[in-house]
């Protein structure tokens, strides 16, 4: 379950492998050539067409000015920056990237930690209920957000309520309610991981007398740290790209940058002077963190990606 | 096969009592208190009548059954499933071709494919929210859309209301999900061994006989499991409809999650949104069991794996 409400697919093979092999394969023969040249041309062409068209017109009217956007100029007759540093007093957008970046932050380190603790113990022990928990692992993700939101709700308001916490409307509340349904799949991330991780080296450990904490910090989390780095990466954009659960949890003060950018996306129809220039930037900021992580750690997300990952 | 592991575990030197089982506290706890305890309770707020005047005091609505199931099939949940069903079912027929013919053309090594494939990737990696509130901006009556259309002469149109607002749902989708299919049936190509290509260009065939008996037959497998997980995403998506029509949204575009959240959070009907997300729920498992079901939980350590 996702708050962004996507079922999140399952990975199949653990990351590394899945990556490694891709790259062998990339010395292909000509017995290996799948489509004639004009043809592959114009697939190729036609695809990147269609990414590329809406995607370079978000730029250029990011890189416009207001005035020109709606005047429908596709491409701008005076380049600005404009946009990008009036956004900051039209809209509301720092205090939203701020939430965003602590919450989701707290999220994928607690996750992958978290996640990387049950999966051991679920890949490397047996006991009743295991194949259950596993089960429940991939059958969760696919839970719609929109059931989960209202009991959380009522639960998280509840603890207001009865115990006197406050929980809905604090970086708190979203910080539970996004770990919580990051953990399925941060765990399953973890367990098709350690399933090929060879048990020598903890057993070689286990031998001289470390404890389970010990074997599981020393051995097991160094051995997968590109695990790690995908079940934590996935934790951060489950809580970036919510927009549910973030639209009911917080209040203006700890809204996140989906929120923020959705409502002042919102406010640009119906009779105000729109300044769609600026909504295009704010979206390509809000859009920054994702596709700087996807860069940075494209190595081990691909492979993530390609077995099937999830946004 | 559980009995079996045991023995094996047990051989390695780590008795049942060494099992420790007490790391799976902190996670399972979240998972209960968030997760699991939520969802009984939705199932108990479906049966009470809970709306903003007894919300802070829960615990005493009053039980009225099944009242509210009943409600919400007479009320538009019928049509909102109807909606949810054929946009997801469209959805996903429409991006199969899209993903296959990006996987094949990128198969082949090529100047610049690494480009092309990173290309390809800018509408899964971009957020949701994202994508929508640019298409959202872009399709305003006064829109680059509409700007373009009436520069090659064609009359634009309202994409945000109206009926067509369901087929401009679809369009974003398709424009968002495709890379999805694309992944996964890279991933099938990629299991397709050399000795099959060299084996087909032994024997003379052409590119057409060759992709269609030889090579898709690969795909079948992912691309089918991709087609299953895109049709829950595309069910399950509030994000999309959300931010690119906002709450309440046109009728057309009402799909289930989007009634669930308005009669919740708009209509304060709590009790009767809860149903409706029941029955949403209910729907959704009949793919997610044939996916349980296809998926091998149990594969061991060192065996098993494909």
């Amino acid at each position: 379950m996702t708050a962004s409400t996507t079922p999140r697919p399952v990975p199949v093979l653990a990351p590394a492998r899945r990556a490694g092999r891709a790259r062998r394969r990339t010395a292909a023969g000509e017995a290996h050539r799948l489509l004639p040249a004009p043809l592959l041309a114009a697939v190729t062409v036609t695809l990147c067409a269609m990414v590329l068209a809406p995607t370079l017109y978000i730029v250029l009217a990011s890189l416009n000015t207001d005035v020109g956007v709606a005047s429908g100029e596709f491409w701008p007759r005076a380049f600005s920056l404009d946009s990008y540093s009036r956004i900051w007093t039209t809209a509301d957008l720092a205090t939203g990237l701020l939430n965003s970046m602590l919450v989701c932050a707290l999220v994928a380190v607690a996750s992958a930690l978290l996640g990387t603790i049950t999966a051991y113990v679920l890949v490397r022990y047996t006991f009743t209920g295991r194949l259950t928990i596993l089960r429940g692992l991939v059958g969760l993700q696919s839970i719609p957000g929109t059931l989960m939101l209202l009991p959380v709700f009522v639960l998280f308001s509840s603890a207001g309520n009865y115990l006197g916490l406050t929980v809905v409307g604090t970086r708190w509340g979203l910080f539970l309610a996004y770990l919580t349904f990051a953990l399925p799949f941060s765990t399953w991330v973890m367990v098709t991981y350690l399933r090929g991780l060879p048990r020598e080296l903890e057993e070689a450990g286990r031998m001289d007398g470390a404890s389970t904490l010990r074997i599981l910090f020393r051995i097991i989390v160094p051995l997968s740290l590109p695990a790690i780095v995908v079940s934590g990466i996935f934790a951060f954009l489950l809580g970036w790209n919510d927009v549910l659960f973030a639209s009911v949890l917080t209040r203006p003060e700890t809204q996140t940058a989906a929120v923020a950018l959705s409502a002042f996306g919102a406010t640009q129809e119906g009779g105000a002077i729109p300044v769609y220039s600026q909504v295009m930037a704010a979206a390509l900021i809000s859009a920054a963190p994702v596709v700087l992580l996807y860069l940075a750690f494209q190595r081990y997300l691909v492979g993530g990606l390609t077995a099937g990952g999830v946004k | 096969m559980t009995e079996q592991s045991t023995t094996r575990t047990r051989r390695r030197g780590v008795t049942e009592q060494q099992r420790p089982l007490w790391l799976l506290t902190p996670g399972g706890l979240l998972m209960t208190l968030i997760i699991l305890v939520p969802l009984l309770l939705a199932v108990y707020i479906s049966l009470i009548d809970l709306d903003q005047y007894t919300l802070r005091r829960w615990l005493d609505a009053p039980f009225i059954g099944l009242r509210n199931f009943t409600e919400a099939f007479e009320s538009g949940l019928p049509r909102s499933i109807w909606i949810s069903v054929s946009f997801a079912v469209i959805s996903t027929a429409a991006t199969v071709p899209f993903g296959i013919a990006a996987a094949v053309a990128t198969q082949n090594a090529f100047r610049g494919r690494a480009l092309v494939r990173a290309v390809f990737l800018i509408p899964y990696v971009l957020p949701s929210f994202v994508v929508a509130t640019v298409w959202r901006t872009m399709l305003q009556p006064d829109g680059i859309v509409n700007t373009m259309l009436a520069k090659v002469g064609v009359d634009g149109a309202l994409w945000l209301s109206g009926p067509t607002s369901f087929w401009t749902l679809i369009l974003v989708e398709i424009w968002a999900a495709w890379p999805f299919i694309y992944l996964m049936a890279l991933a099938g190509l990629q299991s397709v061994d050399g000795e099959v290509h060299e084996a087909s260009a032994i024997d003379g065939a052409n590119w057409w006989p060759k992709l269609t008996h030889v090579i898709l037959p690969y795909l079948r497998g992912p691309v089918l499991l991709a087609c299953l997980l895109a049709t829950l995403h595309h069910i399950n998506n509030f994000t999309l409809p959300y931010v690119l029509f906002g709450a309440p949204a046109p009728d057309d575009v009402n799909v289930m999650p989007m009634i669930v959240y308005v009669t919740s959070f708009q209509g304060l009907r709590f009790g009767l949104s809860a149903a409706m997300a029941i029955v949403s729920l209910l729907l959704i498992a009949i793919p997610l069991f044939a996916y349980l079901r296809a998926l091998r939980l149990d594969v061991h350590e060192d065996g098993g794996r494909k």
